[in-house]
């Protein structure tokens, strides 16, 4: 039975060094880069037509247009839209990340079922948001961390959990969506594994594990979308915060 | 620089179906088999593609992308705006024009109505007129006739006193053999009548 652990596994395409540095183009590399790629032809292919009722491919471009700015408007207010452009990147690219991994290719590749990856993300939206709380707010921002009406007696408990909870965000934030892809592709490939083994030991027509893995596979590309969207409403949310303050 | 360029190239050309199985996994190159999520030797790699990648789809969306899509819907919002704008136009023109016609209407329902009051009016004042004429016309007549009438009663009543003096006379030489003058016996006649009639 295959490793079910295999499909994270990075590999060399192009083998590259700089300064000491192992940066290579990796599979992970070239999924990133076909997302990129995906993402950015269905915007262009669907606004294409330029069309004022929109066909399909242009309804699927204009409603996550659509979808991501209401999601910035409602969440980090109408300032949050300045940023719209960088929030609806990270949707698009955690979305394409997530289905793309879905795609039953035997080099298929999940770039966001890697923790550095995720954390990275979130860790840039974490300093991000942070760096644009103090530049709106300057030292004003440090009152963030003293909740509203907490008596005084409190605060020097209350202040560092609260500061402790903002510097927790950014792990949160990526061990939610690592875990959740490399979880949900773990478990579909073992059920799968079952099928193959059940198969072939015991000439058994593997109709629950088949099952199992149909229903994962449904399954799983709802997490797709949902840990996308996860991801968006959060640092949205954090937005708010670096923007209004509570 | 270039032959880096053109070994990237040749690479990408050439190796990319052969990769996957030539090159063993980075992290199993050297017995790993833990999770090959942990393996830190990846972690440049991932950083500085995922780097570079996302940085490329921001720019592509930033730069062209959204642009396109916002040129759209907004597009599409004026053009919704414009419709909106012209069918309120369009609207109060109605609106003006049905309020110009009930003003047409109105006026010429009160001349309608002042048209048949006048004529009303004039039948009445006309008919009053006929009346008045009718009444003193039958007035008259009614007045001649009364005066004919009673030139009749009163020339009846002389004959008649005439006929009584003449029966008087007659009645008084038949009975007393006396000779009474007509005038006598007229005098005598109007005193009894007076008399009768008293």
């Amino acid at each position: 039975m295959a490793d079910p652990l295999q499909q994270f596994e990075i590999h060399r395409l192009v083998p590259i060094q700089i300064a000491g540095l192992d940066l290579s183009f990796t599979n992970s590399s070239l999924w990133m880069l076909i997302a990129v790629g995906c993402a950015y032809w269905l915007l262009i292919a669907g606004t294409r037509q330029h069309a004022l009722v929109p066909g399909r491919l242009q309804s699927v471009v204009e409603l996550t247009y659509e979808f991501v700015a209401g999601l910035v408007r409602d969440n980090a207010g109408k300032e949050g839209l300045r940023y719209f452009p960088l929030v609806f990147t990270l949707f698009l690219f955690i979305l394409m990340g997530n289905m793309l991994g879905m795609l039953p290719l035997p080099f298929g590749f999940t770039f966001t079922s890697h923790i550095i990856v995720t954390f990275t993300l979130a860790l840039g939206v974490f300093v991000g948001v942070t760096i644009l709380g103090f530049v709106l707010h300057g030292t004003h921002f440090l009152t963030f961390f003293v909740p509203h009406g907490a008596p005084k007696a409190m605060l020097p408990l209350l202040v560092p959990i609260e500061i402790l909870s903002y510097c927790v965000r950014p792990i949160s934030l990526s061990v939610r969506l690592f875990c959740n892809m490399m979880a949900g592709h773990t478990m579909m490939k073992v059920f799968a594994g079952f099928i193959v083994t059940l198969f072939s030991y015991w000439m058994v027509p593997a109709i629950a594990p088949l099952a199992v893995t149909v229903a994962l596979t449904g399954f799983e590309f709802a997490v797709a979308f949902l840990q996308a969207y996860i991801f968006t409403v959060l640092t949205c949310i954090y937005l708010h915060d670096a923007i209004h303050m509570h | 620089m270039t032959r880096l360029a053109a070994r990237l190239a040749r690479s990408a050309l050439a190796a990319l179906p052969l990769a996957l199985l030539a090159t063993g996994p980075l992290s199993a190159a050297e017995g790993g088999g833990g999770l090959p999520q942990l393996d830190t030797r990846t972690y440049p790699s991932q950083i500085f593609w995922l780097i570079v990648s996302f940085a490329l789809l921001y720019w592509l969306l930033k730069t062209k992308a959204i642009p396109r899509i916002a040129d759209i819907l907004e597009t599409r919002q004026d053009r919704i705006g414009a419709d909106l704008d012209r069918a309120a136009r369009l609207r109060a023109d109605a609106e003006a024009a049905l309020k110009k016609h009930d003003a047409i209407l109105a006026e010429a329902q009160a001349k309608a109505q002042k048209r048949l009051r006048e004529a009303q009016e004039r039948v009445a004042a006309e008919l009053a007129r006929h009346q008045a004429e009718l009444d003193a016309d039958i007035a008259k007549r009614l007045r001649d006739a009364e005066a004919r009438i009673g030139a009749a009663k009163s020339a009846a009543l002389a004959e008649v006193a005439t006929v009584a003096a003449e029966v008087v006379q007659a009645a008084a030489r038949r009975l007393a053999g006396l000779e009474v003058g007509l005038d006598e016996a007229r005098a005598a006649v109007e005193r009894a009548m007076g008399a009768g009639a008293r």
